[in-house]
């Protein structure tokens, strides 16, 4: 920490700190090196190509979105609050970490399209006739079946959020299996996983009731790769309907969504 | 060493040193656990038969120490003279009272800034010999410790971590040795086997797990890839007096994903080697898997049983191979005795007449990604197995599963990721695996119990009829180790990783484990 008497020198100082740039810009391996460390430890989520999956689509999230070498930077070490996004300050030093940043920028191309719907009329559709909010919430109001959905848009890309409201069970959020359960008298009792292992079983049903389960004491317990939510949002909406909610759930968490 | 234990009448305890000698009949001294692996056979086998399969399931803990900061911990605890000695991560270790569980010294060390590894600060356990504990500190040092207060006598540098070496291995003692192995394959290292003399840390001899041009074997690398060829050694070897020979297994060729720029069969990574006890001169290999792309590391407990193969009576080092195989080799010789996956294997569709796995086109990893079985992490990683010698079978953890496999090219930079890429999963594949029993003679599976997500934790068998492992969700389990049934188990709170021990102090057995960042120790209460 440096210590001065001169408040401007010093308010000049964390400007500068605040837009950082990369330290490693200049060298040649960065982004190279920061390939590797990138398909090791950021490739689960954002796809090997960074082309996102569970997590956002970095070829395009990043370009126009304003963000400073520094905000990767900072991203990438602590995490991005109120989503999945951990930091990686403990598995990753801080040269990696900006090796990391460069081969972001090496990715990084055009920034989104707009989506085509209305994100007024998906709200709309979301807390009306979607009926999403029995099971899912957004700033603490609606059910708790599925996963709280008060900053999905800057969690996941556009065509995910697509893919995952067309076909729910495609990709699951860790915590959100069904699990079935059936007793020795013959009563199934389904929910959303709270716990599965070798010996229990822990989990809510449409009431978010919690039940728990020893699989000794039951005829048969098993963990279903397969989402909860219903499959028939195909149906269930037109296809400017379905543009007006991924438009909502895209602006969900991002900080444009109020403008 | 002087103990007072807690009792009625306080006890004072008058430690022998750990000798030679009783390292090499620790299996005839069921009250302790001298080395890493039980015996130098690395059977995980406890002679101890007070819990039986009649009456494990009123085991009990009988108290818990919290390591803080020290998690996860991976090491198998030694257990003599009244104390428990253990590692943790981050370069922590203690020595407990085995009547309280209280932490009589604690050995701390920072690691300092620009260590790198594969897979955390992690550590496996001690060495014992004299009045010295040895261990690795994760920078690659080796230090030897005054086992009545923990301070260090001497330590030597193994080798320089900034160009990518660490150490996670529990040390094994052979005779007046200190054999070490080591870790950095991921960072373009050369790997190698160390011997360190117990009383100096001077070092006697290095086996280059690499050869270099012009050395026998040397021919199998192409250009100067040999000089960044991994092969580290990251699990503790095991030994044979007679025969004089130490066996340690060999990690993947580096890079690991793209075998391109190291044309050749990369001997001897993913190997079997043995070595000279006193030279380290290498007497025979066997490579598991030549020219590995899957990070198929050969490191798993090589274990030493006489067995009984078609008729014969053969002195075999068993595996639970990582790329899916479990093998019988001679011990003698390195000639393979049996080969015989325990679990889908993709890869190879089985081995010719010399015991050369014959490959399968077109598994390698790609740009665009290759489906190969099983997954990175293999069929079985690195987590302890044992032997019991009372049911015959062999006992060790399983993943059942595939992944996707890429690869991608990269520049080499010193001391930096040097893999080339990674796996994904398969798509709507969930983690699957099991705990099995197979007959080492043949490599039949006798038994599986099949898990929620792979299996995490070390094996321990008893003279009791009993299977000890633990789980990633926390449980600690005992099973009859005849049928795989499950007798007992205890959520401990946290994953369990390394190996169980079993030993009696005062006159009762017990069995303790690490789970998470605690120890805790079971034993069957008084009626």
């Amino acid at each position: 920490m440096m210590h001065t008497g001169c408040t401007v020198l010093l308010g000049f100082l964390l400007a500068s700190a605040a837009n950082a740039e990369n330290p490693l810009q200049n060298d040649p391996h960065a982004a190279d090196v920061g390939r590797g460390v990138f398909r090791i430890y950021c490739s689960p989520c954002h796809g090997i190509r960074g082309q996102g999956a569970r997590g956002p689509d970095l070829t395009q999230a990043i370009s126009g979105s304003g963000k400073s070498d520094d905000d990767l930077f900072r991203i990438v070490s602590e995490g991005s609050p109120g989503t999945e996004m951990p930091g990686f300050t403990g598995p990753l030093d801080e040269e990696n970490r900006w090796r990391t940043v460069s081969y972001l920028r090496s990715i990084a191309g055009q920034r989104p399209a707009p989506l085509a719907g209305n994100p007024a009329a998906g709200r709309d559709l979301y807390w009306g006739k979607a009926g999403c909010a029995a099971c899912h919430r957004i700033n603490s109001k609606g059910g708790r079946q599925g996963p709280d959905l008060s900053r999905i848009g800057s969690a996941r890309s556009a065509s995910y959020l697509r893919e995952s409201v067309l076909t729910p069970s495609a990709d699951i959020t860790p915590g959100y299996n069904a699990i079935v359960v059936v007793q020795k008298d013959g009563k199934k009792i389904t929910g959303v996983e709270r716990g599965y292992d070798n010996f229990t079983a822990q989990l809510m049903d449409s009431k978010e009731e919690f039940h728990s389960f020893d699989k000794a004491a039951v005829a048969s317990m098993k963990l279903e790769s397969r989402s909860l939510m219903p499959d028939t949002y195909g149906k269930l909406l037109s296809a400017s309907e379905l543009d007006n909610l991924l438009a909502y759930l895209s602006s969900l968490g991002r900080p444009e969504a109020g403008k | 060493m002087k103990l007072l234990a807690l009792s009625a009448i306080p006890i004072l305890l008058i430690a022998a040193d750990v000798t030679t000698q009783r390292l090499a009949t620790s299996q005839d001294d069921p009250a302790s656990w001298l080395m890493y692996g039980k015996n130098y056979g690395a059977w995980r086998f406890s002679s101890l038969k007070q819990m039986d399969t009649g009456n494990i399931a009123r085991l009990t803990p009988q108290w818990i120490f919290q390591a803080a900061g020290a998690a996860p911990i991976e090491a198998t605890p030694l257990v003599f003279d009244g104390l428990m000695f253990f590692t943790g991560s981050a370069n922590h270790a203690y020595a407990l009272d085995l009547a309280t569980g209280k932490a009589l010294w604690h050995y701390g060390r920072p690691v300092p800034k620009g260590v790198q590894g594969c897979c955390g600060s992690v550590n496996r356990g001690f060495a014992a010999l004299g009045g010295k504990l040895f261990k690795v500190n994760f920078e690659a040092k080796l230090v030897a410790l005054d086992s009545k207060n923990g301070e260090p006598l001497w330590e030597t540098t193994v080798d320089d971590f900034n160009a990518g070496f660490s150490t996670t291995a529990a040390p094994l003692v052979v005779k007046n040795q200190v054999i070490v192995g080591i870790a950095g394959a991921e960072f373009g290292t050369r790997g190698f086997i160390d011997s360190y003399d117990a009383d100096t840390g001077k070092r006697l001899w290095r086996f280059h797990t690499v050869p270099a041009p012009g050395e026998p074997g040397g021919d199998t690398w192409t250009n100067d890839a040999w000089k960044r060829g991994g092969g580290s050694t990251w699990i503790t070897g095991s030994y044979d007096p007679e025969l004089n020979l130490i066996y340690w297994g060999t990690g993947n060729p580096g890079p690991d994903m793209n075998g391109d720029v190291r044309p050749g069969d990369n001997l001897y990574t993913c190997s079997m080697v043995a070595l000279d006890a006193d030279t380290g001169q290498l007497k025979w290999h066997y490579q598991f898997t030549p020219h590995d792309v899957h990070d198929w590391d050969a490191t798993e407990d090589p274990v030493l049983v006489d067995l009984t193969i078609g008729g014969k009576k053969v002195k075999a080092l068993i595996q639970a191979n990582r790329n899916g195989f479990a093998y019988a080799l001679d011990r003698t010789n390195g000639k393979v005795l049996i080969a015989k996956p325990y679990t889908k294997v993709t890869w190879t569709s089985g081995m010719d007449k010399t015991g050369r796995p014959v490959i399968v086109p077109g598994q390698e990893p790609s740009e665009q990604g290759t489906v190969s079985c099983p997954g990175l992490g293999g069929g079985h990683n690195w987590q302890p197995t044992s032997y019991s010698p009372l049911t015959g079978l062999f006992y060790f953890g399983t993943t059942d599963g595939c992944q996707i496999y890429y690869k991608t090219g990269q520049q080499y930079v010193k001391g930096l990721w040097y893999q080339l890429s990674t796996t994904e999963p398969v798509p709507k594949s969930t983690g699957a695996g099991s705990v099995i029993a197979i007959d080492p003679s043949t490599g039949e599976t006798k038994w599986r119990f099949e898990t929620v997500g792979t299996p995490s934790g070390g094996m321990l068998t008893t003279a009791g009829g009993l299977l000890f492992t633990g789980d990633r969700h926390g449980f600690f389990i005992a099973f009859d180790a005849r049928t795989g049934k499950p007798l007992w188990k205890f959520q401990a709170g946290g994953p369990i990783v390394g190996g169980p021990v079993s030993y009696s102090f005062q006159g009762k057995q017990y069995v303790a484990v690490a789970a998470g960042s605690s120890v805790i120790a079971f034993a069957i209460p008084a009626k």
